[in-house]
C-alpha cells in the first residue's frame, strides 16, 4: 500500500506538469484545430528566456519568472504573426504541418544560441519536502505540481472569469460568427499562442528544476501527445485529467511492472493506455464525439 | 632527323622529371572522425585538440622521422551512418598503400565496418568506443584482429567497481549493489559482464533499473533502490552532463542519504561538478584518463603530464576559447575532449613512427608496430606503461568527487574536482 501511494503521489504531481503542457496543446486547438509539434522546443525556448533573467541577469526569482513567460508568451505571439498567420483560412493540418517544420528550425536556433550542451538549474525554492514514515515526496515534484496547477487555474479564469477568456471561446467555437461579432478573431489567435507558449515554459522551467536544461529537454514535449488523445483534444478538463493519467501510469509502470524484469515498460506504459483509450473512445476520455456530413 | 630525336628525348626526360618526384614520395594519409556537432552534442573541442596536436606534430614534433601526415579529419556528428560513409568515401579515394590508419569514436560506427576494416581493408583502426562486445573477451584481437580502443571496456570498469566495493565495503554480510542504466547498447553494455563477476564476488545486485534519458522523475528509481535497500549503486551509460544524469543525482541525494554512488567512465569528470552542483560531491567514479579539468580550471593539478602538455597546448593554440566562460559560445568546456583529441594525434604520430622505424610503413607494419607497443603514453598513467595486447589501453583509475558550493556574488556556484583515491590499475594484469 505504501508502494502504491508513493507511485501515486508521485506520479500525480509530474502528471500536473504533463496537465500543463497538454493545455497549452488544447487552447491552441480549439482556437484553430492546430495541432503544436513544436511544444518541445517552445518548452526549451521558454525555460531558455527564464534562465537568461533569472540566472545570467541574476533578477530575482518573484520578477524573473513572470519575466521570463513574457518574454515566451512574445516569441508564442511572433511565430504565430510570422508562421501561423499567413495559413489562416487554410486547413489546420496545414498549420500542424507547419509546427513540424517550426520545430526543426527553432531547434536549430537554440542549438546555434544555446550550443548542445546542458545547463544547471537550480532554483532554490524552500525545501517542502514531505516524508510520512516510508512515503517521501520531494521538495522539487511538489513545488511543480503546486505551480503547474496554479497556472492551470489561472488559465481558467482567464478564459472563464474575463471579456478575454470570453471572445478567445467565442473564436473557438466559431471563427466566423465571432468576428461578426466584432471580435478580432486574428488577434486572439495570437494571444491565444502567446498564452500557450507561456504556459508550456512554466511546465519547462519546472521540468528543468528536475534535473538541468539543454537543447535536448525538449523530448519531454512528447509528453503531451498522449495526454492530449487520452483526455480529448479539445477538453480542458481532459488535459488535466489526462496529464494526472499518463503521471501515474508511468509512475505505477516504473513501481509495479519495470521490476518484474520489463525494463523500459515506463516508457511505453502511457502509449499503451492510449491505445487502449483510443478504442473504446477515439475522441478521448473527454473529447467531444464529432458527426461530420459526408 | 637528329633533332627530332633530340626532342623526343628531352620530352621523355622532361614527363619522367615531372612525374618521377611524386611516384617515389608515397604520402602517410590517415584518417579521423569525432563526434564534433550536432543534434545530440556539440563537442568542438574534440577537433580543436586534435587539429592543434597534429600540427605539433607534423612541425615540432617531428612528424614520422621527419616526414609529414597528411591527416583528413571529417566531423560525423553522432551519427554512425555518417562515419562509416566518410570511411567507405575515403578508402575509395585513397590508395591502401598512403592510406594508412583510420580513427572513430563510437560503437555505432564500429559495428556495421567489421567486415569492411578487418576483411577487406585491413587497415588498423583507433575508436573511443570502450564496448565490451567488441574489446571484451568474447571480441578482442582474434575477432577483430584491426580494432584497437583507447581506453579499458565498460565490462572492466563495472568489474573494478565491483572490486572496489567488495574490497572498501565495512558492512556485515555481501555489499548489496544496484545496477542503474540507459535502456541503449551503451548502458547495456558490460552489464551481464558485472552480474557474473557480482555473483563470482559475493555481491548482491539488488536491483536493476534502466532508466531512460528521456526522464523527468527518478523518484520512482530512488524509492525502488531504497527499498531494496541497496549500500551502492552503479550508474552506467550516460553522459555525465545529460540532464538525466542530473535529475538522478539531485534525485538520489534526498532519497539514497546513505547510498554511494558510484559510475562509469562518463560520469567521472567536470561536467558533472557543474550541472549536478552539490549533488555529486562523494560521487565514486572509474575513468580511463587523468582528471583533467577543475572547477574552476585554474585549480586543475597539473602534476601530470599529458594534462600539463593539453593545458599547455589549449592555452597557446586556443586561448580565446580556453579563457571562455563555460556558458559561452565556443569555449572549451571540458578539457578532457580536447586532451582526447590530442591523445589521437600523438598516437598516431607514435604508432606510424615505430612501423617506419620497424621498415614497414604499410598497414600490416602500422598493425605491428601497435601490437608490440609498450608505452607510458607521456608519463598519463602516472609513469606506467602499458601493452596493446588486448587492443585496449587497459589503465583505469578510481576517483571520488569532492565539491564545494561557493557564494560568488550572492549565487552559490560549484567548485571541485575528482580525485585519485587509488593508483592506475592495468585491468590487463588483474586477478579476476
Amino acid at each position: 500500500m505504501v508502494d502504491f501511494t508513493q507511485a501515486l503521489g508521485a506520479g500525480t504531481l509530474v502528471g500536473l506538469v504533463y496537465a500543463l503542457l497538454g493545455l497549452s496543446i488544447v487552447i491552441i486547438y480549439r482556437a484553430s484545430e492546430a495541432f503544436n509539434f513544436a511544444i518541445g522546443e517552445f518548452l526549451v525556448i521558454g525555460s531558455f528566456l527564464f534562465y537568461i533573467f533569472f540566472f545570467d541577469l541574476r533578477i530575482p526569482l518573484l520578477v524573473a519568472l513572470p519575466l521570463g513567460l513574457l518574454a515566451a508568451g512574445l516569441v508564442g505571439a511572433l511565430v504565430e504573426r510570422f508562421a501561423i498567420k499567413p495559413l489562416l483560412g487554410r486547413s489546420p493540418l496545414s498549420m500542424t504541418i507547419i509546427t513540424l517544420g517550426l520545430g526543426f528550425f527553432l531547434r536549430g536556433c537554440v542549438q546555434l544560441i544555446f550550443g548542445s550542451h546542458s545547463y544547471s538549474f537550480f532554483l532554490e525554492l524552500p525545501d517542502i519536502t514531505q516524508e510520512f514514515g516510508d512515503l517521501l515526496f520531494l521538495s522539487d515534484p511538489i513545488w511543480a505540481g503546486i505551480l503547474s496547477l496554479s497556472t492551470f487555474g489561472l488559465i481558467l479564469f482567464l478564459l472563464f472569469r474575463t471579456r478575454w477568456g470570453l471572445a478567445i471561446r467565442a473564436t473557438s467555437e466559431n471563427q466566423a460568427k465571432a468576428m461578426a461579432f466584432g471580435i478580432d478573431a486574428r488577434f486572439i489567435l495570437l494571444i491565444v499562442w502567446a498564452i500557450s507558449s507561456a504556459c508550456i515554459a512554466v511546465a519547462g522551467i519546472m521540468i528543468s528544476n528536475f534535473g538541468a536544461l539543454s537543447s535536448m529537454s525538449s523530448i519531454v514535449g512528447l509528453r503531451a501527445i498522449p495526454v492530449v488523445l487520452i483526455g480529448g483534444m479539445d477538453s480542458i478538463v481532459g488535459a488535466l485529467v489526462g496529464g494526472i493519467i499518463v503521471g501515474v501510469c508511468e509512475s505505477l509502470a516504473g513501481a509495479y511492472i519495470e521490476p518484474m524484469g520489463l525494463v523500459g515498460f515506463k516508457e511505453v506504459a502511457p502509449y499503451l493506455l492510449l491505445l487502449i483509450v483510443l478504442l473504446i473512445r477515439p475522441y478521448g476520455l473527454f473529447g467531444q464525439i464529432r458527426i461530420e456530413r459526408v | 632527323m637528329k633533332q627530332r630525336a633530340f626532342f623526343v628525348l628531352v620530352c621523355v626526360l622532361s614527363l619522367f622529371l615531372l612525374f618521377s618526384g611524386p611516384l617515389s614520395a608515397k604520402e602517410i594519409k590517415t584518417l579521423s572522425q569525432f563526434p564534433m556537432s550536432g543534434p545530440v552534442g556539440s563537442l568542438p573541442e574534440f577537433g580543436w585538440g586534435f587539429i592543434d596536436g597534429m600540427n605539433w606534430v607534423n612541425n615540432e614534433g617531428g612528424g614520422v622521422n621527419g616526414k609529414k601526415i597528411k591527416w583528413f579529419l571529417e566531423d560525423f556528428r553522432y551519427d554512425p551512418t555518417v562515419e562509416v560513409a566518410t570511411f567507405n568515401k575515403y578508402c575509395a579515394e585513397h590508395t591502401p598503400d598512403e592510406f594508412l590508419m583510420a580513427t572513430g569514436y563510437i560503437t555505432g560506427g564500429l559495428k556495421p565496418l567489421i567486415d569492411k576494416v578487418n576483411k577487406e581493408e585491413k587497415i588498423p583502426w583507433l575508436d573511443g568506443s570502450y564496448s565490451t562486445e567488441i574489446f571484451g573477451d568474447d571480441g578482442g584481437p582474434s575477432k577483430y584482429p584491426y580494432y584497437y580502443s583507447l581506453g579499458a571496456t565498460y565490462g572492466a570498469q563495472l568489474k573494478i567497481l565491483l572490486k572496489w566495493i567488495k574490497e572498501n565495503d565495512k558492512g556485515k554480510g555481501n555489499p548489496k549493489v544496484a545496477l542503474v542504466y540507459s535502456p541503449t547498447a551503451w548502458g547495456r553494455d558490460g552489464i551481464p559482464e558485472a552480474k557474473a563477476y557480482a555473483k563470482k564476488k559475493g555481491i548482491d545486485i539488488v536491483a536493476e533499473i534502466e532508466y531512460p534519458y528521456s526522464a523527468t522523475s527518478a523518484t520512482s528509481e530512488c524509492m525502488e533502490i531504497r527499498k531494496a535497500k541497496a549500500q551502492y549503486v552503479i550508474y552506467h551509460g550516460y553522459s555525465g552532463a545529460s540532464g538525466c544524469t542530473a535529475i538522478f543525482f539531485k534525485t538520489a541525494k534526498q532519497v539514497l542519504k546513505d547510498v554511494q554512488l558510484t559510475g562509469t567512465h562518463y560520469t567521472t569528470g567536470r561536467m558533472p561538478i557543474l550541472v549536478c552542483q552539490d549533488a555529486y560531491d562523494g560521487y565514486v567514479g572509474v575513468a580511463t584518463r587523468p582528471f583533467v579539468d577543475a572547477v574552476p580550471r585554474a585549480k586543475t593539478p597539473m602534476d601530470n603530464p599529458m594534462v600539463k602538455m593539453a593545458h599547455e597546448f589549449a592555452k597557446k593554440n586556443r586561448s580565446s576559447e580556453y579563457q571562455k566562460g563555460i556558458q559561452e559560445k565556443d569555449a572549451i568546456k571540458d578539457m578532457f575532449l580536447y586532451m582526447e583529441g590530442l591523445t589521437y594525434a600523438l598516437m598516431l604520430q607514435k604508432v606510424l613512427t615505430d612501423a617506419d622505424k620497424a621498415g614497414d610503413l604499410s598497414r600490416e607494419g602500422v598493425k605491428k608496430a601497435l601490437d608490440k607497443m609498450v608505452w607510458d603514453f607521456n608519463g598519463m598513467f602516472g609513469g606506467k606503461k602499458f601493452s596493446y595486447k588486448s587492443h585496449t589501453i587497459p589503465m583505469l583509475q578510481i576517483f571520488k568527487a569532492k565539491v564545494n558550493m561557493v557564494d560568488v556574488e550572492g549565487k552559490k556556484v560549484p567548485t571541485g574536482a575528482v580525485v585519485p583515491i587509488t593508483d592506475w590499475i592495468n585491468v590487463d594484469e588483474v586477478k579476476w
